[in-house]
């Protein structure tokens, strides 16, 4: 009679997951126990079969988009809206060790785990700032479409400008920069630069807004950013709404099929300039 | 770390491992939209312990914070299945345990498609989830006894037992009204 987990043992062969003595003794076993090559036969059998054809769900484009705009947002307007609470200011510090191990889930934290619903408990992980987050994003939550777009749009140049990554691909020349973006997105956006003295055509990137993959041309104005976004729009052309956002001049208008966004923190004359001459390049496309 | 940089590292360490995310709770919960709620809840868990996450093990972690979200959440909305997630063990405890005296199921045939994924998803969750882990997510067994909080030997007692149902449910008669089907359709137009 065979111990019980012996069958166990033949599982782990099957599946490489013995130590190297034990891999070796099923091995040497093979040749004189057809029982036990038959075991190892089926279940390589069946793992063939499952792996095979068990269905591979993969996480639907819809949730993988929302998930970006949310948590995205949540986290960049945590910055964006609280710059002196959220830095790594040793204030925060007494719940972060706490919050950041998660693999204390056993017995209480593990219900504790459970627990916990919904984003609200989102915004109170940022600690110190959860008050103000909580507000931030239930406003998210409850904005209408368009704000929640400006609001991704505010965030995308915000962490444009903070981070590395301002463009994809650096370079003056829109014959540069053009087929590389067509080439990572599904249309061709309209790329030039500026025709205003002080403006810099830095290059392009490739950025995501209301829920797909955007182009984002990055203009210099002496030391400030200029993000320019296009993406596919609805046909019939709309004049441009400018509006404030967090101190940011914003606008937006729909021309020739495309959305535009434009965004900087340039004083209200100089966008205004901004804006004209995005429009003009694109009559002349 | 500052959350500014959440997103940064969240993105760069959780997101690849979405579908993988997607996978274990669509086989758990067996259903789409229910997956999908689970999902973004637990990435939403997940968001708020990037900072402790080092970069090696990414997706078990994730992974453990989806089964953990998947499981509260089985508890809140499907009361019914409360015996078997309150105690995994006990429900199952009556099986007998796999054994190498039990005749082989030589003949097991080849199953289509519809049939082994009917067959997983007719699994008890305990072993349902010890078997996707293992091979459709390709992960060790460490690996799987960290996610689903249980001993190693625990994985491979019920990986064993989730085969041995798996071979039960397909061997040729376990369905003998889906083999009767065709030959007696013949046998009506002869």
């Amino acid at each position: 009679m065979k111990q019980p987990h012996e069958a166990w043992k033949v599982e782990a062969f099957v599946d490489g997951e013995l130590d190297l003595a034990g891999q070796l003794e099923i091995e040497d076993r093979l040749p004189g126990d057809p029982a036990l090559r038959r075991q190892v036969e089926e279940l390589r059998v069946l793992r063939e079969q499952v792996r095979e054809h068990a269905e591979h769900h993969a996480a639907p484009a819809v949730l993988r988009a929302r998930l970006e705009g949310r948590l995205r947002n949540a986290d960049a307007s945590a910055r964006v809206a609280m710059p002196a609470a959220v830095p790594s200011t040793p204030a925060v510090s007494p719940q972060a060790p706490a919050a950041a191990r998660p693999r204390a889930t056993a017995g209480g934290a593990s219900e504790a785990l459970q627990r916990w619903f919904g984003w609200r408990q989102l915004a109170t992980s940022f600690g110190f700032a959860a008050v103000l987050a909580v507000g931030v994003n239930l406003a998210l939550l409850q904005a209408g479409q368009d704000d929640r777009l400006t609001d991704a749009v505010v965030a995308s140049h915000v962490r444009s400008t903070l981070g590395q990554h301002l463009v994809d691909v650096a370079s003056s020349d829109h014959h540069t920069v053009k087929p590389f973006l067509s080439s990572k997105l599904d249309f061709s956006p309209p790329v030039n630069a500026l025709q205003i003295p002080g403006s810099v055509f830095v290059g392009g990137r490739v950025d995501y807004l209301d829920g797909r993959p955007v182009a984002a041309l990055v203009y210099r104005q002496g030391e400030h950013v200029v993000n320019s976004f296009v993406w596919p729009g609805p046909a019939s052309d709309s004049p441009p709404r400018f509006a404030v956002e967090r101190g940011y001049q914003t606008a937006h208008w729909v021309a020739g099929g495309m959305n535009h966004w434009v965004i900087s923190d340039v004083n209200r004359e100089e966008f205004q300039r901004i804006v004209k001459a995005v429009q003009e390049n694109d009559a002349v496309r | 770390m500052s959350d500014g940089e959440s997103w940064a590292r969240f993105e760069m360490l959780a997101m690849p491992h979405l579908d993988a995310a997607y996978n274990l709770a669509r086989w758990l919960t067996r259903n789409d939209h229910d997956a999908q709620d689970v999902v973004q809840e637990a990435m939403v868990r997940a968001m708020r312990y990037i900072g402790g996450l080092r970069s090696e093990g990414a997706r078990a972690w994730l992974l453990q914070i989806v089964r953990h979200t998947c499981y509260s959440w089985l508890r809140e909305n499907r009361p019914a299945e409360k015996v078997l997630l309150d105690d995994p063990d006990a429900a199952w405890r009556d099986l007998p345990a796999p054994s190498a005296d039990e005749p082989p199921a030589i003949a097991m045939r080849k199953a289509d498609r519809r049939q082994i994924n009917e067959a997983i998803a007719a699994l008890p969750i305990g072993y349902r989830e010890v078997l996707i882990l293992r091979e459709l997510e390709d992960l060790s067994y460490n690996d799987i006894a960290r996610i689903a909080e249980i001993p190693v030997g625990t994985v491979m007692s019920r990986l064993a037992r989730a085969r041995a149902l798996m071979r039960a449910a397909l061997a040729p008669s376990a369905r003998p009204v889906l083999r009767a089907v065709p030959h007696s359709a013949q046998g009506g137009t002869s």
